[in-house]
């Protein structure tokens, strides 16, 4: 006999011990269920092209966290300490990326649109009350103020700023929001046109904006600066992220930094939107996700942007109350106060062009978009000022 | 002798899984408690005293029995595993709740009462006004899994746990033995929030107002400037119009009046000016675009018939 008895039982007993390492063995229904959301958003991205930049890397990352497995110590998962998905998780946990994202953020936007018509500035500030509207729901639902801070992020449609805010507030619902606020944004064609119809009557969809003037390179250059000083010396908080967009926008209006601006708009954002979207996908292991928490968390979230897409439009129709005729603005514009850029601004575009084939609202909708974006960021340093 | 080699090398892969699932083993939340305080985390006997939250942080099932827990600093010297033993109290095995499941917490009361239950160490956690250092050994006695030095001036009725990577000091009405430490941010300032701002309006007005602050500010420095430019602009535009208006008033003088040609027939004069106009013109061209075309060459490398992936049909009917 080649093999003893005892050495046939060891190998049997190894044996076993291996099959309780595989997959199959530490399958629970909620990993399933979770692996089905992931292979959906997936589906999403490719079949109904809804943000596949974001929504395939999160799929994917939604698989690869819930792929069950019982841990032995070798460093594998995303919350093992050492593991490699622990060590890009680290950019999401210790908020490294969403300043990042606001650096390509930053090096890609063009700000004439704003800087030529200012007054959109307002808008983008309207919009920001979907946050604070959504903060006053999660207290009344329970949530502590940090969490509740947190979730209501979600209304700024903006994933970066999201992530970093529950990151230092609220890190054990940051999962949840994260795919939240993704989620929305990718939904945006679908939430905000209905809202948009709804508050807006036939003459004021008809409303045709002005020309906007054309904007010079030295109030380009300016407005990165003075756009940093001003945000930053009233909500420090925010310097994270509204340093790292005005830096970027300052590489790109210089002209003299065109190559820094950009690898930050493309290679680094890519880079980064890689291992967030994957990263945060991962940390949304069914144990952690599968909670009465996230299903209020994602109700959280539509009303959020429900109630800053009605925010946007209705400060523009009261706007319009103080405005001299030929100077209105079209209220289908205050949707992209939001800063879910440029898809916001799209919207406002498609539905003025269905009011009226030649009425292109998108350079105008542009306005409050940015300023949307720079508002959010602002919200967010106020949130972190206040609560941390 | 291989079979035993073999055997040897899996038992050393079995007892160094087991180790690494004890470095999974962290000091999560410490509660230093005051003489004689309640501060509701009672043991079996209705006790109240100090405690110390450990956590199996990773996802999967360990087993707590036989490790050390101290609070003697000397551990940290160069010493044998036996007189290091002596230093500290061990986790007593034959208990099922020292098993604890992925992310499972255990708390261990400090006060010195061994013969309680497992859950008591034989070293008492009081405030001494000085910074009190805890570490949590492996069954083996050498490897150290986890330390912590909790600071001196940690108020009483406050615990000093480990939210996401960071050690904060939590107020008495929210720590939380045996759960997660889900408390983040300012603990006194959200406490502050949620007991005058249950709501939300203060804060919805307050971080509102300052968003539109910003924006405001933004709004009318740039309303200014744009305004300024437009001005600057203008007269620019002015100027140039003028400057205009003036050299073409010298054109009219020049037509009413002839060029004045200083002696050069005038002939000369106007081939002059149109040599020089037909110079400057005919070097536009030099402008090339920069792109460079490179002839195909076919080679097997770059044959499609070997591609694996759907290419358009080559295939261009003739008729």
């Amino acid at each position: 006999m080649l093999l003893e008895s005892s050495t046939l039982s060891f190998i049997g007993e190894k044996f076993s011990d291996f099959l309780d390492y595989t997959g199959f063995a530490n399958l629970m229904w909620e990993n399933l269920i979770m692996i089905l959301v992931g292979a959906f958003f997936i589906w999403l991205a490719i079949k109904k092209d809804f943000e596949p930049l974001l929504l395939i890397p999160i799929g994917l990352g939604i698989i690869l966290g819930n792929i069950p497995f019982k841990s032995a110590g070798l460093e594998i998962g995303l919350y093992e300490d050492n593991s490699v998905l622990n060590f890009f998780y680290q950019g999401v946990k210790q908020g490294w990326y969403p300043p990042l994202i606001f650096l390509g953020i930053g090096a890609m936007t063009d700000f004439s649109a704003l800087i030529a018509n200012p007054k959109m500035m307002l808008v983008g500030a309207a919009a920001q009350f979907g946050i604070f509207g959504a903060y006053i729901i999660a207290l009344a639902l329970g949530f502590e103020p940090n969490q509740a801070a947190g979730i209501a992020i979600i209304g700024g449609a903006d994933g970066p700023t999201a992530i970093f805010l529950s990151s230092k507030l609220s890190p054990n619902l940051m999962g949840a929001i994260a795919v939240c606020a993704y989620s929305y944004m990718a939904l945006v064609p679908v939430i905000q046109p209905f809202i948009m119809r709804a508050l807006t009557t036939k003459k004021e969809k008809l409303i045709k904006m002005e020309k906007s003037r054309e904007v010079s390179q030295t109030e380009r250059i300016l407005f990165p600066i003075v756009g940093l000083l001003i945000t930053t010396f009233i909500v420090p908080s925010g310097l994270p992220l509204l340093g790292m967009l005005f830096f970027g926008n300052l590489l790109k209006e210089s002209t003299k930094t065109t190559r820094l601006a950009k690898t930050a708009g493309s290679a680094l954002n890519d880079i980064v939107v890689m291992l967030l979207g994957l990263t945060v996908g991962c940390s949304t292991q069914a144990s952690e996700f599968l909670t009465l928490d996230t299903i209020k968390i994602f109700a959280l979230g539509a009303f959020a942007f429900i109630i800053a897409t009605t925010s946007g439009v209705l400060f523009v129709k009261l706007f319009n109350v103080f405005l001299p005729e030929g100077k209105k603005i079209n209220p289908l514009i205050g949707n992209a106060g939001v800063s879910a850029v440029p898809m916001a601004a799209r919207i406002s575009n498609q539905e003025g062009l269905k009011a009226d084939h030649t009425n292109f609202l998108l350079m105008h909708a542009m306005g409050p978009n940015v300023a949307g974006v720079i508002g959010s960021a602002v919200a967010a340093g106020v949130l972190l000022g206040f609560l941390s | 002798m291989k079979r035993v080699f073999l055997l040897s090398l899996l038992n050393l892969f079995a007892i160094a899984v087991c180790a690494q699932g004890a470095r999974d083993f962290k000091i999560t939340e410490v509660y230093i408690a005051q003489e004689g305080e309640n501060n509701g985390f009672l043991d079996e006997f209705g006790k109240a005293s100090s405690w110390i939250e450990i956590e199996n942080t990773s996802y999967t099932t360990h087993n707590i029995r036989n490790c050390f827990l101290t609070t003697n600093e000397d551990v940290l010297k160069e010493m044998s595993a036996p007189d290091r033993e002596k230093l500290m109290s061990i986790i007593p095995s034959g208990d099922e709740r020292t098993n604890l499941k992925g992310k499972q917490r255990i708390t261990f009361f400090a006060d010195g009462n061994v013969n309680r239950s497992i859950l008591h160490t034989n070293f008492m956690l009081k405030p001494t006004g000085k910074p009190v250092f805890i570490a949590l050994y492996d069954g083996n006695a050498v490897d150290l899994l986890d330390s912590i030095t909790i600071p001196a001036d940690l108020k009483p009725g406050y615990s000093y746990a480990k939210i996401g990577d960071e050690w904060k000091t939590i107020p008495n009405d929210q720590i939380t033995p045996n759960a997660p430490n889900s408390f983040f941010g300012n603990a006194d300032k959200i406490k502050e929030w949620k007991e005058k701002d249950p709501h939300g309006l203060a804060m919805t007005v307050l971080s509102m107002g300052i968003v539109f602050g910003c924006l405001l500010l933004l709004f009318v420095f740039f309303h200014l400037f744009g305004w300024i430019i437009n001005r600057m602009n203008r007269a620019a535009k002015y100027k140039a119009i003028m400057k205009l208006r003036e050299q073409a008033n010298k054109v009219v003088v020049i037509a009413k009046e002839g060029i004045e040609t200083k002696g050069i027939p005038y002939e000369n004069y106007v081939a002059a000016i149109s040599l020089a106009l037909h110079e400057y013109l005919g070097n536009m061209h030099d402008m090339e675009s920069g792109i460079i075309t490179i002839q195909r060459k076919d080679s097997e490398w770059g044959n499609k018939d070997h591609n694996l992936r759907h290419q358009e049909s080559h295939f261009v009917p003739t008729n």
